[in-house]
């Protein structure tokens, strides 16, 4: 672990949620380029996110839709 | 200022994702159904405070957020509010790999992952603090930028990141339990 490491571990989130200005996630790029150990962390943390999110995923039933429709358009009345 | 009239034609789109959010903050279809139809009634007899062609989909998930919180935290039971304390970075991950490397191997982490089921996911981010589990699911689960998160929770930046961050290291730990508890990881280690 260098401190490269460090300063790119410590932004992770920042990084994966595309939150960082150009320069900095650019320094952060080239480190994952040079760093397989960081490059594998980093690619487990973006799957985690992914596998999360789509689990979460729920149908939502269209009788409700219908409901929400009905609601809104009587409230026009 | 938006013409109520388009109100049906404008939100309607954004109904499905804003009940997947309401079932994981509400946690049970009938009320994830009131919210989602309370959020739109708001949202319909306001329409005309919109401002048309910002954030209309933040907006919505503005108005579910605070009716969410005005309805039901009061309801409910106070959940304890523990204070999860700091989990480490990278928590799952380095439990899944060997001790060895400390580096997950690719097959490892596709059977952890993979096995992974709906349900635990679904508990692990339900029983989060509200706090915590409310970035998280604006960031996760719908994709909002920081900034839009803070606009939604009305809290600055800095504490949506603080939070999101910590609740996600926090949600890694339940699912590791989860998975210890399933046996899809040894349950001999003990953790400190």
């Amino acid at each position: 672990m260098s401190e490269h490491c460090d300063d790119a571990l410590a932004n992770i989130y920042n990084y994966l949620d595309r939150e960082l200005e150009g320069d900095t996630a650019s320094v952060i790029r080239g480190h994952l380029e040079d760093c397989p150990p960081c490059e594998h962390a980093f690619a487990f943390e973006d799957r985690l996110k992914m596998v999360i999110r789509q689990r979460l995923e729920v149908e939502v039933p269209s009788e409700f839709l219908n409901r929400l429709r009905q609601a809104l358009r009587s409230e026009r009345t | 200022m938006a013409d109520q009239a388009d109100f049906e034609a404008d939100a309607m789109q954004f109904a499905p994702q804003l009940y997947t959010a309401a079932m994981r903050m509400a946690r049970n279809p009938a009320d994830a159904e009131d919210l989602v139809q309370e959020t739109f009634l708001k949202a319909y007899r306001a329409y005309h405070t919109f401002e048309a062609g910002t954030n209309l989909k933040a907006w919505l998930y503005r108005i579910l957020t605070n009716t969410y919180i005005n309805k039901y935290r009061r309801a409910s039971r106070r959940p304890t509010e523990v204070d999860l304390g700091d989990v480490e970075d990278l928590y799952l991950y380095r439990r899944i790999g060997s001790e060895q490397s400390g580096e997950a191997s690719q097959s490892a982490e596709d059977l952890f992952l993979e096995g992974l089921v709906e349900s635990d996911i679904k508990q692990a981010v339900e029983r989060l603090p509200e706090h915590f589990r409310m970035p998280v699911l604006l960031a996760d689960l719908e994709g909002f930028s920081y900034k839009e998160i803070a606009e939604i929770l009305d809290v600055p930046i800095g504490t949506v990141m603080s939070r999101l961050h910590r609740g996600r290291k926090a949600l890694e730990k339940a699912l590791w339990e989860f998975a210890r508890n399933r046996g899809l990881v040894p349950a001999d280690e003990v953790e400190s």
